[in-house]
C-alpha cells in the first residue's frame, strides 16, 4: 500500500461501567495486557498496514493519552509530514461544545476542517478502545477490489455488550443487508467499527449528518443510507477484546493466559508497539512462585504469583500471594498480604498482612494511588 | 554550535577473549543483563550525566552495533544539534588514511569531528565496562584541580593490582607516575580507562604522538606517559560504584550474576540513573503451569515452562517443560527445549539446545580443575537432541544430536 490510506482514531469514549478504572482517564488510554494501553492496538494496526497519517480524536479526559501517545515516536508516527495529529474538541472555535460527542458523526463534524485537508483517498475510522490485531492492509485491499462504498468489518464471535454494538446481517456475497443498533440481543455478525471508505464519501456523510443532526454514524449512515450505498462487510475471526465493564475487563485479561489468544493478539509479523520505558528485567527472588502468569519488566517477584498479569515495575514481596489478579503498573504488594480476584490499577499499594478478595464474576477493583 | 564536553566511545575493540560472542559483532554490542548491550552503559551515563554529543569509533564488525545505535533515539541523542555519531575510519585526499592503529590514532583522526563542536573538554570512554558513572561530577574534579587531564580510578586489593593500570599518586591525588600491568604495585589505585583531557593540550599531544613512527599510538602506552614526562598536571579521580571489566567470557558471566545480587552495587532498579536501551517491544513473559523460577531475571517476550535457578534469561527465550537452566545467560531468542539441561553456559542469540541434550556443567568444588568453565554457544547454533556440550566448550558449529561433543 503506498500511502492511500488515511486513519481516523476515535479516542473520547468512556464506559462508566468501568468504574474505578475509567476515573483517570478514558477507555482507549485504560491499560491493558500488561504493558499496553488499548489504544496502542489499533494504532499499531494502522502503522502495521504501512498508514503514516493518523487524527486521534479526543474530546475529555484524556492527559493521561497524551502522556502515553507523546509526539507518536514510539510507533513511528513523529514525521516532518503527517504523523500523529491530536485533535482535541477545541480546535475550532465555532464548533465548540458543552457535553461529550454524541457519537462519531458529532465527532467527526468537530474537526471538519482537518478532514477536509487529508492527503490520502482512502480513509479508516476505527475505534481506540479494542484490542485485536487486525491486518488493515487486507482489509483495504479487499474495499478497493470490491469497489464497495463503505467496508465495515464484523466478527462472527460477540464480545461485546450487545446494548453498546452493532450488528449486521450479510448476504451471501458479504453484503450488509440489515444493521441492529444496540439491540437487546446479538442478531448477526457483531460490528467491530472499523470502516474504510473514500475521503470525498466521508466528508459528504459527515455533511449530510450535520445538516439532519444526527451524531451517530450507525444511524446517519449504516442505517439511513444502507440501501443507497454498497456496505461491504469484512468477516474478522480472529481474537478481539472490547473493554466496557470491570468484569469484562477481567474476563478479557486473562483470556492472555491462553497461548492461543497471545499468538494471535500479539502476532510477530504484526507487532503491537507502545511507549518505550527502559524497564530491567524482572527480578524473581529465591523463594518466589510464578504459574500460568504474564508479567511485564521491571517487577520484583520475591512472594507467589499465579494466574495473574503484572504490568511493569510491580512489586510483590515475599510471603505475599497474588491469585487471580490484575495488577497495574507500579503496584506494590507488601509482605504476608493476600490478593485473589483483584483489580489493582497505577501504584496502588496493599499493605502488609491484608487479604483482599473479589470474584470472578465481580473482581475488586482498586482505584488509581490508592492505599489499603 | 560549541559543546563544553564531547564525548568520544572507543567501540572499535574486537574483544577476541570473547571470541564466540563476538565472532558478528563488535564487544560494545554484546547482549548483557536481560535488556541491554554493553554500550548502553557508558552511552546511558553520559546522557544522564549531560552530555549530549557522543562520537561512537567504530572499526571491527560495525554493522550490528550501527544499527543498534540508529539515530540515537533510546538514549535520547537524537538532537538536531549534537547526539550520537558513528565515526569509522575514512579514506582523505590522495587515498591516504588507514584503520584506528590505537586509541589515541582513533581520536586523532577524528579531530575534525570534535572541533566542529568547539569543545573545552573531551571525555574519552570504552564500550566494555559495565558501571554507572556521573562524569559530570568527574568533569568538576577536573576543573577543580586545574589538571590537563584526570583519570577516574577505583581501589582494587593490592594482590590483584598487577592485573591493572595502576596510577601512583601523590598526597593530593595528582598523578605522578603510571605503571601497567606493575609486578610490584606501589599503589591499588586502577585506572579504569576513563579519560577527560582539556582538548587544547589534547590536540598538541596527538599531533605529536602521530608524528612519533615508534609509538603505538595508545592513550595509556603513550599519551598518558608523554603528559606525566612534561610535567603536565594529571588528577586521579576516586570512583568507588560498582565498576566490571567484561572483556572475557568469565567476567561477562560473572558481571551478569552481579544483577542478580543487592549487594554487587550495580542497582539495575534504580530509577535516578536508568539506563537506556534500544529494545523490541514484546509481550509480558509467560510463566507456564510447570514454571519454576528463582533467583533470576526474566524478560518480556520469553516463556518459561520449565526450571530456571540464578539465571538471566533476555527477551524472546523460549524454555520448555523439564528444562532445567541454572546459573546461565539465555540471550534473545534463545530455545531450550524439553529436558534439555543448560548450567553455568552463555547460550547466544537465537540458538537452540535440542531436547534432553546438556551444556555445562557445575564445578566441582572438591576437585577444581583447570578443563571446568563457562560453556558457550555461540549465535544461531543447533545443539541437537540428546547432545551434550562439554563445560568451557566454545560451540560455534552445530553440534549432532546424541553424540557428545
Amino acid at each position: 500500500m503506498t500511502n492511500k490510506l488515511h486513519g481516523i482514531l476515535f479516542a473520547y469514549r468512556s464506559n462508566p461501567q468501568l468504574r474505578e478504572l475509567s476515573q483517570p482517564r478514558n477507555t482507549c488510554s485504560i491499560p491493558y495486557g500488561g504493558r499496553y494501553r488499548v489504544v496502542d492496538f489499533m494504532l499499531s494496526n494502522m502503522v502495521n498496514a504501512g498508514i503514516s497519517d493518523v487524527g486521534l480524536i479526543v474530546h475529555a479526559n484524556y492527559q493521561s493519552l497524551l502522556d502515553h501517545v507523546g509526539s507518536g515516536k514510539d510507533w513511528d508516527l513523529s514525521r516532518k509530514h503527517g504523523g500523529l495529529r491530536i485533535l482535541p474538541p477545541f480546535g475550532y472555535a465555532d464548533k465548540r461544545r458543552d457535553g461529550d460527542y454524541r457519537g462519531r458523526m458529532d465527532a467527526l463534524a468537530g474537526v471538519y476542517s482537518y478532514l477536509e485537508r487529508i492527503r490520502q483517498d482512502y480513509v479508516v475510522l476505527a475505534g481506540g478502545d479494542v484490542a485485536v490485531n487486525l491486518d488493515l492492509d487486507d482489509i483495504f485491499n479487499q474495499h478497493v477490489r470490491t469497489g464497495a462504498d463503505i467496508t465495515a468489518v464484523c466478527t462472527p464471535v460477540p464480545r461485546g455488550d450487545p446494548r453498546e454494538s452493532d450488528y449486521f446481517t450479510v448476504d451471501e456475497n458479504s453484503v450488509i443487508t440489515d444493521v441492529s443498533v444496540h439491540p437487546i440481543n446479538p442478531l448477526g455478525c457483531e460490528s467491530m467499527e472499523v470502516y474504510i471508505m473514500s475521503k470525498d464519501l466521508l466528508i459528504s456523510l459527515v455533511e449530510h449528518c450535520i445538516a439532519h443532526n444526527i451524531p451517530s454514524f450507525s444511524q446517519g449512515v449504516l442505517l439511513n443510507l444502507g440501501g443507497r450505498l454498497k456496505i461491504m462487510s469484512y468477516c474478522f475471526e480472529g481474537y478481539a477484546a472490547r473493554l466496557q465493564s470491570v468484569a469484562g475487563y477481567y474476563a478479557r485479561s486473562m483470556e492472555l493466559l491462553d497461548p492461543a489468544v497471545r499468538a494471535d493478539l500479539f502476532n510477530p509479523l504484526h507487532p503491537i508497539k507502545t511507549k518505550d520505558q527502559s524497564n530491567p528485567s524482572t527480578y524473581y527472588g529465591p523463594m518466589s512462585l510464578s504459574r500460568n502468569s504474564l508479567i511485564a519488566d521491571g517487577c520484583i517477584i520475591e512472594g507467589e504469583v499465579e494466574n495473574s498479569i503484572l504490568f511493569r515495575g510491580v512489586t510483590v514481596e515475599r510471603g505475599a500471594k497474588v491469585q487471580n489478579c490484575i495488577l497495574m503498573q507500579g503496584s506494590v504488594v507488601h509482605q504476608g498480604a493476600v490478593l485473589k480476584y483483584v483489580i489493582a490499577d497505577k501504584s496502588v499499594q496493599v499493605n502488609a498482612g491484608r487479604t483482599l478478595m473479589g470474584h470472578e464474576t465481580y473482581p475488586l477493583a482498586i482505584a488509581k494511588n490508592a492505599v489499603v | 554550535m560549541k559543546k563544553e564536553c564531547v564525548a568520544m566511545l572507543l567501540a572499535g575493540g574486537q574483544g577476541s577473549r570473547l571470541r564466540a560472542l563476538t565472532s558478528r559483532v563488535a564487544k560494545p554490542a554484546v547482549p548483557f543483563g536481560g535488556k541491554y548491550r554493553i554500550i548502553d552503559f557508558p552511552l546511558s551515563n553520559c546522557v544522564n550525566s549531560g552530555i549530549d554529543t557522543v562520537g561512537v569509533l567504530t572499526q571491527y564488525q560495525p554493522l550490528e552495533l550501527n544499527a543498534y545505535i540508529g539515530n540515537g533515539q533510546p538514549w535520547d541523542l537524537d538532537r538536531s544539534d549534537g547526539g550520537v555519531h558513528i565515526l569509522p575510519p575514512y579514506v582523505t585526499e590522495g587515498d591516504k588514511g588507514t584503520w584506528y592503529k590505537g586509541t589515541a590514532n582513533a581520536i586523532y583522526q577524528n579531530m575534525g569531528f570534535i572541533s566542529l563542536y568547539d569543545p573545552d573538554y573531551v571525555l574519552i570512554l570504552s564500550g566494555d565496562h559495565i558501571y554507572k558513572m556521573d562524569y559530570g561530577q568527574m568533569l568538576e574534579h577536573h576543573k577543580a584541580r586545574e589538571a590537563v587531564c584526570t583519570i577516574s580510578v577505583m581501589e582494587v586489593p593490592l594482590e590483584e593490582a598487577s592485573r591493572f593500570g595502576i596510577m601512583n599518586v601523590d598526597g593530593e591525588d595528582m598523578i605522578y607516575e603510571f605503571e601497567e600491568k606493575p609486578k610490584k604495585p606501589k599503589s591499588n589505585l586502577a585506572s579504569m580507562g576513563i579519560y577527560i583531557f582539556n582538548w587544547k593540550q589534547l590536540q598538541e599531544y596527538l599531533i605529536a604522538d602521530e608524528a612519533d613512527e615508534k609509538s603505538a599510538n595508545d592513550f595509556g602506552k603513550n599519551i598518558i606517559p608523554a603528559m606525566l614526562s612534561n610535567g603536565e598536571r594529571l588528577a586521579a579521580y576516586r570512583f568507588s560504584g560498582y565498576w566490571k571489566d567484561v572483556g572475557t567470557i568469565d567476567s561477562l558471566w560473572d558481571a551478569n550474576m552481579d544483577l542478580l545480587s543487592v549487594h554487587s552495587g550495580i542497582a539495575p532498579y534504580d530509577t535516578e540513573w536508568p539506563i537506556y536501551a534500544r529494545t523490541p517491544t514484546r509481550p509480558p513473559h509467560f510463566t507456564g503451569p510447570n514454571a519454576v523460577i528463582r533467583h533470576s531475571l526474566m524478560t518480556g517476550g520469553s516463556v518459561v515452562d520449565g526450571e530456571v535457578e540464578n539465571s538471566v534469561l533476555f527477551h524472546s527465550v523460549t524454555v520448555e517443560k523439564g528444562a532445567k537452566v541454572r546459573y546461565s545467560i539465555l540471550m534473545p531468542g534463545a530455545v531450550v527445549r524439553e529436558g534439555a539441561e543448560v548450567s553455568y553456559a552463555i547460550v547466544a542469540e537465537k540458538a537452540v539446545i535440542g531436547a534432553g541434550a546438556t551444556v555445562g556443567a557445575p564445578p566441582d568444588p572438591e576437585h577444581p580443575s583447570e578443563d571446568w568453565g563457562i560453556a558457550v554457544v555461540a549465535e544461531g547454533i543447533k545443539v541437537g537432541d540428546g547432545a551434550a556440550v562439554a563445560p568451557k566448550a566454545m560451540v560455534t558449529r552445530n553440534v549432532k544430536g546424541g553424540g557428545a561433543k
